[in-house]
């Protein structure tokens, strides 16, 4: 990485009050993020990515939910810093957040070109005409057919992935620097899917933006990600380059993920799934989170938590594991 | 009801028109209140007499082609009276229901959007207002601020605020919950936004149709104080105050409180069919049929 990051969070700490204490859901998440590149936070449902991107955009619910620590870095101001006011002024200019539902993420009264161009007149200048043009032009982009003549119709008469196109069109409308895709393809046909991942990476090599992109298939990480931060219980367990992650997971969670995978080229009964569950948000265990499940586990597992660290000879690549990383000095058992 | 109906939301007059042409009795409904409404503003022009002129030769005539409804016990032209009694029973009944959605409609979508402290006082301070029977509040207002069409605005909008934030409200507290909102807050958008271009047109069906069933209410109230004596003052033509005028006279001259009563009962009928008809359009469940 030359040039300075897109985006940097350091020791982001999120909690969530329940039954009047506080627990942490995200945990001394560290990473950063240089133009033009996509990372991806892959874990299973609860293990933190999506409270990761509610906390860096300030979306955390306020009723219930606080950052406690960290930074978020993004054109050398820190947004955790803030105020609501001024937080309203990045949100959708300069950071930008797709969702998991295109079916219920766009106003159901509102004409989709109307919603696209009231994104661009609140951030800009332009008169409601440019705005228009624009909008329109934006649409063309994410290629919905005959966007002109769609321009001014209802969500209801678009399909799921015309409806994610559109969101897609919103969230760039203003040219943001960095892009948070919460799971924007789960909710979509595989080969809808497809189309819309082959969108994203083109615009993001267009614009030189960067992108969060969460998701719990690691078979669309292969496809999208230069860079995979795995998460479980809270935690970053394992970052790496995508092809160093898929060559060799450091984590036990990750190859465990890995084996998970259905694949066409091997039997259905090959297939792994992962015994036990979570450990839930008020009963972390003192050492790794992960030790309950984990075949490899030590004695040493259950009492310290690991750090996250380069095992000798590793390189960049990350883990959390006192078994494969140890101390960073090349691991003792 | 001009402030809510002006919530920008393309293509909404051409909806609600399909909404009430498709609705048989909602057309009917909209067809009388239509026709009430053209009367009255209509007045000066299709009154053949001065709704005040008195002629005593001519008292408590039975209808005949100079008077077409008869005359009351001042020999004035009861149709001329009825149709200039509309405008005061509609600028009153209107003018309340208008200022009932904006000020009970923006206090009911706050406190859903807001929630919280600020939600349970508002509702709480709804319940009281709620308390009050509508013809105790207009009473009171009357009795005190005096009989001006001004006060008898003020009395009926104070009884309606709560009900319209009541039926903002509650919409309100499910779609502020939809993924759109959430969405539009990623967009940077403020509170007022969200609330005001994103929520607001979401809810504007239920306000509707309370609304049409308040304004008959409302013409209600108006003709009921009226008729107690507390609506505006005589020699003013009202639709109450002429029910109370011949009612002296309902033996021998009975056309005298019969004909405005028939002009309550074709508002409200016509309101009541239109509200019905908007509640049947709107219902998620007939929506799609």
């Amino acid at each position: 990485m030359s040039k300075a990051p897109a985006l940097v969070v350091e020791g982001l700490t999120t909690e969530f009050r329940i039954g009047g204490a506080w627990y942490p859901a995200v945990r001394n998440v560290s990473f950063s993020l240089a133009r033009n590149e996509t990372l991806a936070l892959v874990g299973e449902s609860g293990c933190g990515k999506s409270i990761t991107a509610l906390s860096i955009i300030g979306l955390v619910p306020k009723a219930n939910g606080r950052v406690t620590s960290g930074r978020v870095l993004l054109d050398g101001r820190d947004l955790l810093r803030l105020d609501e006011a001024a937080m309203e002024k990045i949100r959708g200019n300069r950071i930008a957040m797709i969702f998991q539902e295109p079916m219920t993420s766009l106003n159901p009264v509102l004409p989709v070109g109307f919603q696209v161009a009231e994104a661009l007149r609140y951030h800009t200048d332009l008169s409601p005409k440019a705005a228009r043009e624009r909008a329109l032009q934006l649409l063309q982009h994410v290629k919905i057919p005959s966007a002109a003549r769609r321009f001014d119709d209802f969500p209801h008469q678009f399909s799921g992935g015309m409806r994610q196109r559109v969101m897609i069109a919103m969230a760039l409308a203003c040219g943001p620097a960095v892009m948070l895709a919460d799971e924007p393809t789960t909710a979509l046909d595989v080969t809808i899917q497809a189309q819309v991942l082959a969108l994203l990476a083109e615009l993001k090599s267009e614009t030189g933006m960067a992108m969060i992109f969460i998701t719990h298939n690691l078979g669309v990480v292969a496809s999208i990600a230069d860079r995979v931060a795995v998460m479980y219980a809270g935690d970053i367990v394992e970052l790496a380059t995508v092809e160093e992650l898929f060559a060799a997971p450091l984590h036990p969670y990750t190859e465990a993920l890995l084996y998970s995978i259905p694949r066409v080229d091997r039997d259905a009964v090959d297939l792994k799934p992962i015994p036990g569950q979570v450990p839930p948000i008020t009963a972390m265990p003192a050492g790794c989170r992960y030790a309950a499940r984990c075949p490899y586990k030590m004695a040493r597992c259950e009492r310290e938590v690991p750090p996250l660290v380069a095992p000798a000879g590793a390189g960049g690549h990350l883990g959390r594991c006192w078994v494969r990383a140890g101390d960073g000095a090349g691991g003792h058992a | 009801m001009t402030a809510v109906m002006t919530a920008p939301r393309p293509g909404f007059w051409i909806r609600l028109r399909t909404t009430i042409l498709r609705h048989k009795i909602a057309s009917l409904g909209a067809a009388l209140v239509a026709l009430v409404a053209l009367a009255a503003m209509l007045a000066p022009w299709l009154s053949p007499h001065d709704p005040l002129e008195q002629n005593v030769v001519l008292r408590l005539m039975g209808p005949s082609a100079d008077n077409p409804l008869g005359t009351d016990s001042f020999g004035r032209d009861i149709l001329s009276r009825i149709l200039w009694g509309g405008r005061v029973s509609l600028l009153v009944s209107t003018s309340a229901v208008g200022l009932a959605i904006v000020i009970g409609g923006a206090l009911g979508l706050l406190a859903g959007y807001i929630g919280g402290a600020f939600d349970r006082v508002t509702m709480a301070a709804m319940d009281v207002l709620l308390s009050f029977p509508t013809l105790v509040m207009g009473l009171l207002v009357v009795a005190m601020l005096g009989p001006t069409v001004a006060n008898l605005i003020l009395a009926i909008t104070l009884t309606a605020i709560a009900p319209f934030a009541r039926i903002a409200r509650a919409p309100t507290l499910a779609v502020k919950e939809r993924d759109f909102v959430e969405a539009g807050r990623a967009l940077g958008f403020s509170n007022l936004r969200i609330m005001g271009i994103h929520i607001l047109p979401n809810i504007v069906d239920e306000i509707l149709v309370m609304a049409s069933l308040w304004l008959a209410t409302a013409i209600r109230t108006e003709a009921s104080l009226s008729f107690i004596g507390l609506g505006v003052r005589p020699p003013t033509a009202t639709w109450g105050g002429m029910i109370r005028e011949g009612f002296e006279n309902i033996l021998d001259s009975p056309w005298l409180a019969i004909f405005p009563s028939l002009a309550i009962l074709v508002i409200m009928l016509g309101l009541n069919m239109l509200g019905d008809g908007l509640r049947d359009a709107t219902d998620p469940r007939l929506r799609h049929e």
